[in-house]
Order: structure tokens, then C-alpha cells, then sequence
């Protein structure tokens, strides 16, 4: 942190808008404070500031559990019902606690019957006789045998049991339904634990019946990590970021898929859908090699990094658009932008056809591009890590000596990450200023990144101070796209 | 097979051919072997419909876990129908799936196929080529399942063998219609 770095972003920052200045006096007072190891803060942004700030909680099983039962005992303890029928009622509306006090002392009736826990009309089996015939298992049977729910609809005993049980088997636990024909009444878990007579289904009903609470309540979430037991918890449901801190997975909140920012769950979903259909095509024809476009030999890309330079005739160029890479690092960086033939309106529609194909392909190639970069960047850091492994080894400095690279490393994947989804989210967007500004700020983005990735691919020669002025530069780039255009 | 399942397949049987239905010769159950866990089953096309005067064998599979679950039903005999497939006879019928209640018995099952085959419902396709037939090309519909019902499900087997070799023809009649 120096008067160096201020002085730069304040350059790259000159056409931007002015609470960008302030937020860079903010932040450089703020760390001149914070910072006394001497490492950036850029990892920990305030809450205020930082755009994909969300609020949750990792919670254990049975953190959740005691969670849901202190949500039934409030309408337990309100409307003076028991907790069994509280939790359903609370499971058949999405654990809307006010809605359901509300209508239960609006019209209980009808919540019952919505809930599908009383029926429209109750059935009334006329009795002959001490016996009677279950209609399940056509067996004559004495009525002390017989159960029913609030329906009415009797049968003996041992069908209950043995229904509850195929039906635990399969999977099913809150939604089992009364067996008579078009009765949709539930059959509750104290009815089903007084019917069952073997014990060992039971467990399997409360871990079954478990996951269905949790999957209808709105502010929980199981971590979609494969066989991980955490439980995410949010009070608002947003498409924002959650990492578990068991399995590692980091995912969005809203749609449980990998996190999209800047794009939003829709959007990506349908992006997802279009290269899992096209992307054979596209993988035809773009190659995975590119000719040095002075002196033609053939190069394959090895590194993360869209700054190349010809190994032959040392010729500066851009991966991504083949041009000359001097006209991408100070001036106007363009090669993220799609340039859209304007006379396209009066083109056959083959030609439009072709056009479209030319506009998708141009994302995806920048999408997949950044995708394949982000391996390659994997890689450097387990390079980076050897190297630190050995320097220390060397006696050349101490693990936190050289801890400010790996920051560099892990910061580089994370503004690539949002660079790579920035792609699905332009090819959605209709021509306007927005989109204009969008390119714009995507661009810068771009650039910084790029600036970034050569230098940490070059860490040895790189000055300490100037990678990290490149890793501050390129977050506030980042930031600043986030901030205008991941939807809140 | 479990308990409950045999002991209901054999009084459910007892009931099927003690019913007015099986004295009218609308539907009819039949043993195919001594476990009771498969039966054939036979309806009558309903009156005022293509299938009027045929007779359609269906293929009863009992799961061990009947009447918790419902049996598996398809059509034996060939049938030209919306909701059952032209290939296999395999039915789309929400009481032998979902709605399926342990309550019900094989009389429902067969007097419900009864009942769909007198009211298709083609917004529910099991077989799409019928099915849009159905909807955009109703007299052609009519003529087809009626033909079916003639060659698969009359008496006379020998217009069956006859026309058996008109079959290919005429599919591909039915789907040309359309197209």
C-alpha cells in the first residue's frame, strides 16, 4: 500500500464514477490501519461495500433439528395445538408461521382441509355386528381392529402397518396419504408410530421425513457437495455465494448449482443448456491451437494467461483476438467485445442464422477459453506452492515471506472465475448503453486480469510491490462490475 | 409373495367371478398359473366406441407388495388407443401409478381400462403418433382403432392372419394422413 498504488488506480479510475475515489480512500485509510502484516485486505471486504456479501450459516444436523422444533413450539405454544399437528401444517405451507396463525383464527377449518389434514366430509362407516370386513385385506375382522384417520375411511391394524411400511420402503414419510380410493388425507407420524409395530423403519421415517422439512422450509439449504451432512441457512434467499466449510463445494444459494456472479440462475441455467447442446460444435471449429500471427508457427497455449508471447520471434500478441498486445494494455482493451454486423436486419435469414452461430461462438470461446484458463491457473499455484516449498527450504525467506504469491494465485483464479461468467450474461444482453457500459467495465476486467496473470506467472521477476498493486487493481475491477450489475 | 398379497389376489379373484359384470361378459380374470402372481385379464370394448365387439386380453403382473402398490397392467391384444402404446400395450393410466389406493381391487382396475378406452385422454399421451391422430385427424382415428379392434381383437382368427400382412400398410397410411 503506497502512494503508488493510489496514484494508479486514481489513472485507471479517471473516466469512472466518483464514489469510485471514494471508496479507494475508504479502503487505502482502512488498510493503512488494518495492515500490519503488510498483506492486502482485498480477500475481506467490508459488508457494505462488497457486492457479493451474503449472510448465512453452516449448520450441523442437529443445529437444524433444533432449529425446527423451536419454529413448531412457537405455534405450539400460540395457537395451542399439538406439536405433531404443527409440524405438518407448518410443512404443508412452507413454515409461513404468521400465515398459518392468521388463517387458524380466520377459518381453521378450511386450513385443515387445505392442509389436507380434515376431510371436506367425513365418512361414517355404519357398524353391524361386532366385526367387519377391511377392505385392503378382505378379512373379517373384530372392531377394536380397526383404525382410521380424520377421514373416517377404516381399515384393520396390520394393512396400516404393512402400508406404512412399503411406503417408508419407497420413500416416502410425510406425504403418505389414507389407502381408501381418492382420500388424499396425510397420515400423521404419531398415527404411523402407533400402527408400526416394528421399530426399525422408524429410524429411516425421521431421517426421510427430516429431509423433506428441510427442503420445504425457505431458509435452509443442503449443501449439494456429494454426501455432505452440512445445512446452509439464510434469512433472505438470494443467488449469492455460500462455501461449506466441510466439503469445500462453493455453490449459489438460490439454485444449488456452481456460483454464476455476475449472471443471474435463469440466465446461466439456460446458457448451460445451450453449450451442453452446441458445445461439440463449437469444440470443432475452434482448434485447440492458434498460428503467431507475424511469423505463423504453430502454438498450443500451456499457460492460464491471454498475454502471449511467441517463443520463435518474441512477437507480443492477444490469444483471444490475435492482435498485437501493445494496444491492449494501456489504451482500449476491445477483444471482450462483440462487434454485431449492423446490417444484419436486411440479411437472408441464412445469414442471420450464420451470424447467430458466429455470436454464440464467440462467447463460448471466450467462456471455454477462461474455463480451460482457470485449470492452467490451478496448476500455477501448485507450482507456486513447490517453489515456496523449496525457497523456504533454501533458507531464501519464510512461509510468509512468500505467502503474499499464493494470495496472488488464489486472487487470480477469483477474478477469473467471475471474468469466465460474465461471458453467458453479455450473450443474453440486449444492445444498449448498458450492455455498453457492461463491455466496458467487462473489458477493464479483462485487462487487469490478463496484466495479473502474466505477472504472477512470473512472480521471480516480478517486484513484490507492483504484483501487489496488479492484485488490488484487478479486484477493484472487479468489484466494480459486480457492483453495477450482479442483480441484488 | 407376502401374506396379505396372495390371501387378497384369492378373495379378490372369487369376487371378480361372482360379479354382474363378469354375467354381462364385460370383463373376466383368469389364473395363469397356481401362484397367483400373474393373471390374465379380459374387457370388453365399450359400446359406441372403435373397440365395440372386440375382446382385449391384458397381462396382470401381482407385486409382492400388493394392494400397497398397484399391479402392473398391459395389453396383451394389439390396440389403436392415445393412452396405450401401438408397440408394447403399455398403459398411461394415473390409478396404475400414482393414484393408485391399496382400496381398490382388480374390478376397479379392469372397469377403469373399460372406462379409458370409452374416453381417451390424449393430453396424457402414452402413444404421441395416436395421440395426435386422435386430435388432428379424428375420422381417420376412428377408422384405424376400429380396423385394430377387427384384425387384434375379433373372433375370427383367420381375418387376423389375413390381416396381419395389411398392418405395416396401414400405419404407415395413418402416419402419412397426418404429415
Amino acid at each position: 500500500m503506497s502512494e503508488e498504488k493510489k496514484n494508479q488506480d486514481s489513472d485507471n479510475d479517471s473516466d469512472l464514477e466518483e464514489s469510485d475515489h471514494m471508496d479507494d480512500d475508504d479502503d487505502y485509510y482502512g488498510g493503512y490501519y488494518d495492515n500490519d502484516t503488510g498483506d492486502l485486505d482485498i480477500d475481506k471486504p467490508k459488508k457494505s461495500d462488497d457486492p457479493e456479501y451474503f449472510e448465512y450459516e453452516l449448520l450441523e444436523i442437529e443445529d437444524v433439528e433444533r432449529f425446527l422444533n423451536e419454529e413448531v413450539e412457537v405455534l405450539h405454544s400460540t395457537l395451542q395445538i399439538q406439536p405433531g399437528l404443527a409440524k405438518m401444517l407448518l410443512l404443508a405451507h412452507g413454515w409461513r408461521k404468521d400465515y398459518i396463525i392468521d388463517r387458524c383464527k380466520k377459518e381453521p377449518d378450511r386450513l385443515l382441509i387445505d392442509s389436507k389434514l380434515m376431510p371436506e366430509r367425513k365418512v361414517t362407516e355404519q357398524i353391524f355386528g361386532n366385526s367387519a370386513v377391511c377392505s385392503v385385506c378382505l378379512l373379517k375382522r373384530p372392531h377394536d381392529y380397526f383404525y382410521s384417520l380424520s377421514c373416517g375411511h377404516s381399515f384393520c391394524g396390520e394393512c396400516w402397518d404393512e402400508f406404512c411400511q412399503v411406503q417408508i420402503q419407497q420413500g416416502i414419510t410425510t406425504g403418505i396419504e389414507c389407502m381408501a380410493k381418492d382420500c388424499n388425507i396425510l397420515v400423521p407420524e404419531d398415527f404411523l408410530c402407533s400402527v408400526m409395530q416394528k421399530p426399525e423403519l422408524r429410524d429411516r421415517y425421521s431421517q426421510l421425513s427430516f429431509s423433506d422439512h428441510v427442503k420445504s422450509h425457505p431458509d435452509l439449504r443442503f449443501c449439494p457437495g456429494a454426501n455432505c451432512p452440512i445445512i446452509v441457512r439464510a434469512p433472505v434467499c438470494k443467488a449469492k455465494k455460500v462455501e461449506c466449510s466441510r466439503c469445500k463445494t462453493t455453490f449459489c444459494y438460490k439454485c444449488g448449482i456452481e456460483y454464476h456472479a455476475p449472471t443471474d440462475c435463469d440466465v446461466i441455467k439456460k446458457w448451460l443448456t445451450k453449450c451442453a447442446d452446441d458445445s461439440e460444435t463449437a469444440n470443432y471449429i475452434s482448434a485447440h491451437t492458434k498460428d503467431c500471427p507475424k511469423c505463423h508457427v504453430c502454438i498450443e497455449k500451456n499457460g492460464g494467461c491471454n498475454h502471449m508471447q511467441c517463443s520463435k520471434c518474441k512477437y507480443d500478441f492477444c490469444w483471444m483476438c490475435l492482435g498485437d498486445w501493445k494496444t491492449h494494455g494501456s489504451e482500449y482493451y476491445e477483444c471482450s467485445r462483440y462487434k454485431e454486423n449492423p446490417n444484419i436486419a436486411n440479411e437472408s435469414v441464412h445469414a442471420q442464422a450464420r451470424e447467430a452461430l458466429k455470436k454464440y461462438l464467440f462467447y463460448f470461446e471466450r467462456w471455454e477459453n477462461h474455463a480451460k484458463s482457470l485449470q492452467l491457473e490451478e496448476q500455477t499455484l501448485h507450482k507456486i506452492t513447490s517453489r515456496i516449498h523449496d525457497k523456504v527450504m533454501n533458507n531464501t525467506g519464510t512461509w510468509i515471506d512468500w505467502q503474499y504469491l499464493l494470495d496472488a494465485a488464489h486472487l487470480l483464479k477469483k477474478c477469473r472465475y467471475t471474468l469466465q461468467y460474465t461471458y453467458p450474461y453479455a450473450y443474453y444482453m440486449e444492445k444498449s448503453a448498458r450492455k455498453q457500459l457492461f463491455e466496458y467495465q467487462q473489458a477493464q476486467l479483462e485487462a487487469e486480469v490478463e496484466n495479473l496473470s502474466w505477472k504472477v506467472e512470473r512472480a521471480e521477476i516480478t517486484d513484490r510491490g507492483d504484483l501487489e498493486n496488479q492484485m488490488d487493481i484487478a479486484e477493484k475491477r472487479r468489484q466494480t462490475l459486480l457492483k453495477d450489475f450482479l442483480e441484488v | 409373495m407376502a401374506n396379505i398379497a396372495e390371501a387378497r389376489i384369492k378373495r379378490e379373484f372369487k369376487e371378480v367371478v361372482k360379479s354382474e359384470e363378469v354375467a354381462k361378459c364385460h370383463i373376466k380374470v383368469e389364473l395363469v398359473n397356481d401362484t397367483f402372481t400373474e393373471l390374465r385379464g379380459e374387457i370388453a370394448g365399450p359400446p359406441d366406441t372403435p373397440y365395440e365387439g372386440g375382446n382385449f386380453i391384458l397381462e396382470i403382473k401381482i407385486p409382492d407388495t400388493y394392494p400397497f402398490n398397484p399391479p402392473k397392467v398391459k395389453f396383451v391384444t394389439k390396440i389403436w388407443h392415445p393412452n396405450i402404446s401401438s408397440v408394447t400395450g403399455a398403459i398411461c393410466l394415473d390409478i396404475l401409478k400414482d393414484q393408485w389406493a391399496a382400496a381398490m381391487t382388480l374390478r376397479t382396475v379392469l372397469l377403469s381400462l373399460q372406462a379409458l378406452l370409452a374416453a381417451a385422454e390424449p393430453d396424457d399421451p402414452q402413444d404421441a403418433v395416436v395421440a395426435k391422430q386422435y386430435k388432428e385427424n379424428p375420422k381417420i382415428f376412428q377408422d384405424t382403432a376400429k380396423h385394430w379392434t377387427h384384425i387384434f381383437a375379433g373372433d375370427s382368427k383367420v381375418a387376423m392372419i389375413t390381416h396381419m400382412l395389411e398392418l405395416k400398410q396401414i400405419k404407415k397410411i395413418a402416419i402419412s394422413h397426418h404429415s
